[in-house]
């Protein structure tokens, strides 16, 4: 099967770096996008089957790219992971609202967004690679 | 300038004592009172609502309304107005009992200078102008501080993403292994940064208790779990500080009605405080008992062998901000553990306290009520209804498109369907009982109600339109049903104690419980 393609929607290079790296490891392909236009775009030009989505982002926000995507047919159907930092309650409304398939708070935990990627993607639970020291967070 | 015409509202039933209020304005200048004059608290409560109204003169004792009762009335139907109380000499003590009800003074009748009225009217409005100012400008304070606290938390969250991120990366080889040396320094600094995580998590969450944010959703859940819980998570934190950490519980302990996740929260902040304070080769104890006080809670109890809390200190310990001055132990808190801790165990219907001598280590006790169905149904059995009651268990089920609810599915929706619920049902008649752990696809809410087969109908129509119209719910693909069963209609026997009825009833509600949550998770393997 070929490696399923994520789409990395969010401001801070770093996190995007730090999610490609963990996400490669466990054999799906990445490609980036740092503000809501260009995640727009980007899902056009590679269709990724699963979206990695900030909230809070230059040109627009999370939200923006989640409606602009419902509007075309093909992109409506990939499912949404949100991350953000935003504060939890009215923002995780309004994220499954409008269509997200999971709402994540950062500092996101990686064996979690693996777990809710592996769901939101239909894969079974048991061929995840195990993330050592990532469990937990007191 | 031109001052203002005064509107005073005279709600007094003797019209003897109208005119002789009316008399002591006569020496004011016209147009700088106008009095209106009403006999009965009903046409007062329209007239004040409609607004306009600069001051309430109040008599207590009306055609249709007594005592304190008028005062509650008139504030809740114009809360902004300041309100005098106007009594005869034997009522004083009710007078001045007022005042803690929203008056803002009052005046006894035969004893008030003429001149003196109008000039009581005009500082009692000015005084309430000024306590409306400061109010305002608190609660504004304190949403600015709210809003700079989530802002902060916020801000802070991203770039320790970035470094819990690649700090993680690296722990797990992904760029090739490492040798122990560098993997132990990298292991200190994911211990800051959950740390530090925990921190802003506090910040944030006391923003929550500050405006009453906090999710607490209670339901029947065992206490020995959440210890263990504990016990396992700061297990690491207690070897590294060569503590020893140890739970001591009681057999058989009864379930708690609390929230799981709370509770584990209060534990972790108890127990996480107490290694802190400890010296190295100490111990941490969590205990847990049926509460010789009250035997309807159970308490919790983390002792320590550290420092102690000096006396003077002992009753600001549970304060916002509060950090014990101890300059042997290194500070690694905002001092808002015990706040959110305090906030979470009262929430939950709970005391805590904490008793130390100093150099002998502290000891914090929280308590938590034990689950109890016959005391959660009592409330529709008052004493008037002692005849045959039929009673309807009607069950609500919420599952989803997929046949399996997520976990955090759950936890976003309890709240609103239970409130949407609470929407449909009758106070007095109907018990929206807590969540329970029914651990099936689905979530299973539950209602007693005291009627028939044809009042549990019409109440499974009522839900079934509320939810039905529910964009929330229609938006998150969720399903739900809604249905009823009816048990035996029950009959208190006449040598029977409340509590021994309560306790018949309550167990043929529990078996109807169990058998729809079984026949759930049979039906979905």
């Amino acid at each position: 099967m070929d490696s399923r393609k994520i789409l990395i929607v969010d401001d801070n290079a770093d996190i995007r770096l730090g999610m490609h790296l963990r996400l490669k490891a466990n054999q799906y392909q990445t490609f980036f996008a740092a503000d809501a236009f260009s995640g727009v775009a980007e899902a056009r030009k590679h269709r990724p089957d699963l979206i990695i989505l900030d909230l809070g982002l230059p040109a627009g926000d999370g939200f923006t790219v989640m409606e602009r995507l419902s509007q075309i047919p093909v992109l409506a159907v990939i499912p949404i992971i949100v991350v953000s930092a935003r504060d939890g309650l009215g923002n995780q409304k309004r994220a499954y609202a409008a269509g997200a398939k999971a709402f994540l708070q950062k500092p996101v935990n990686d064996d979690e967004l693996l777990a809710v990627i592996r769901q939101a993607l239909g894969e079974p639970a048991g061929m995840k690679k195990p993330t050592l020291y990532d469990q937990g967070s007191v | 300038m031109k001052e203002k015409t005064l509107q005073v509202l005279v709600i007094e039933d003797n019209a003897g004592d109208v005119r002789l209020l009316r008399e002591m304005f006569s020496g004011e200048k016209p147009g700088s009172f106008e009095l209106t004059h009403l006999m009965r608290m009903s046409e007062a409560e329209i007239h004040l609502a409609k607004g306009g109204v600069d001051i309430t003169l109040l008599d207590m004792g009306l055609p249709d309304g007594h005592g304190i009762d008028t005062v509650r009335r008139a504030h809740a139907a114009a809360p902004g107005v300041p309100l005098i109380i106007l009594t005869g000499l034997d009522d004083e003590a009710l007078a001045a009992d007022a005042m803690t009800q929203g008056a803002q003074d009052y005046m006894i009748k035969g004893q008030i200078e003429s001149r003196a009225l109008p000039r009581a009217l005009r500082h009692a409005i000015e005084r309430h102008r000024m306590q409306a100012e400061t109010d305002l400008i608190r609660t504004h304070q304190m949403q600015f501080k709210d809003e700079f606290l989530s802002h902060v938390s916020h801000e802070l969250r991203s770039p320790l993403t970035a470094v819990r991120q690649f700090v993680t990366i690296l722990l797990d080889g992904l760029p090739g292994e490492m040798n122990p040396e560098q993997r132990q320094y990298l292991e200190i600094v994911l211990r800051n940064v959950k740390q530090l995580h925990s921190m802003i998590n506090d910040l944030f969450e006391v923003s929550g208790v500050q405006t009453g944010k906090l999710k607490v959703e209670p339901q029947c859940t065992s206490a020995p779990d959440a210890i263990a819980y504990a016990v396992n998570t700061l297990q690491g934190a207690a070897v590294l500080k060569g503590i020893i950490l140890s739970a001591d519980i009681e057999p058989k302990l009864p379930s708690v009605c609390a929230d799981p996740a709370r509770l584990r929260q209060i534990l972790i902040i108890l127990v996480d405080n107490a290694i802190k304070f400890t010296p190295p080769n100490g111990t941490v104890t969590i205990q847990a008992r049926i509460f010789d006080e009250d035997p309807s809670s159970l308490v919790l109890e983390v002792s320590d062998s550290g420092c102690g809390i000096e006396p003077d200190k002992i009753g600001r310990i549970f304060e916002r901000l509060f950090q014990a001055s101890d300059t042997s132990a290194v500070h690694t808190g905002l001092g808002l553990g015990l706040y959110i801790c305090k906030d979470l165990v009262t929430r939950q219907g709970g005391k805590i306290w904490a008793h130390s001598a100093q150099g002998e280590g502290a000891v914090f006790s929280a308590t938590i009520p034990i689950f109890s169905l016959p005391k959660m149904i009592a409330p529709a059995f008052s004493e008037e209804r002692q005849v045959e009651l039929p009673i309807t268990l009607v069950v609500t089920e919420l599952g989803s498109q997929t046949g399996w609810l997520s976990d955090q599915i759950r936890a976003d929706q309890c709240q609103g369907m239970r409130d949407l619920l609470r929407g449909c049902l009758h106070s007095d008649l109907d018990v929206l009982l807590p969540r329970t752990d029914s651990a099936g696809p689905v979530e299973l809410f539950f209602v007693v109600a005291i009627t028939d087969g044809i009042g549990g109908e019409a109440i499974c129509k009522r839900i079934g339109k509320k939810l039905g119209s529910s964009e929330h719910l229609r938006l998150a693909d969720l399903t739900h049903s809604t249905s009823y069963r009816s048990l035996e209609a029950c009959r208190r026997e006449s040598i029977e104690s409340k509590e021994d009825f309560l306790e018949r009833v309550a167990t043929s509600i529990q078996e109807l419980m169990n058998d729809e949550i079984s026949s759930r998770q049979v039906k979905n393997g």
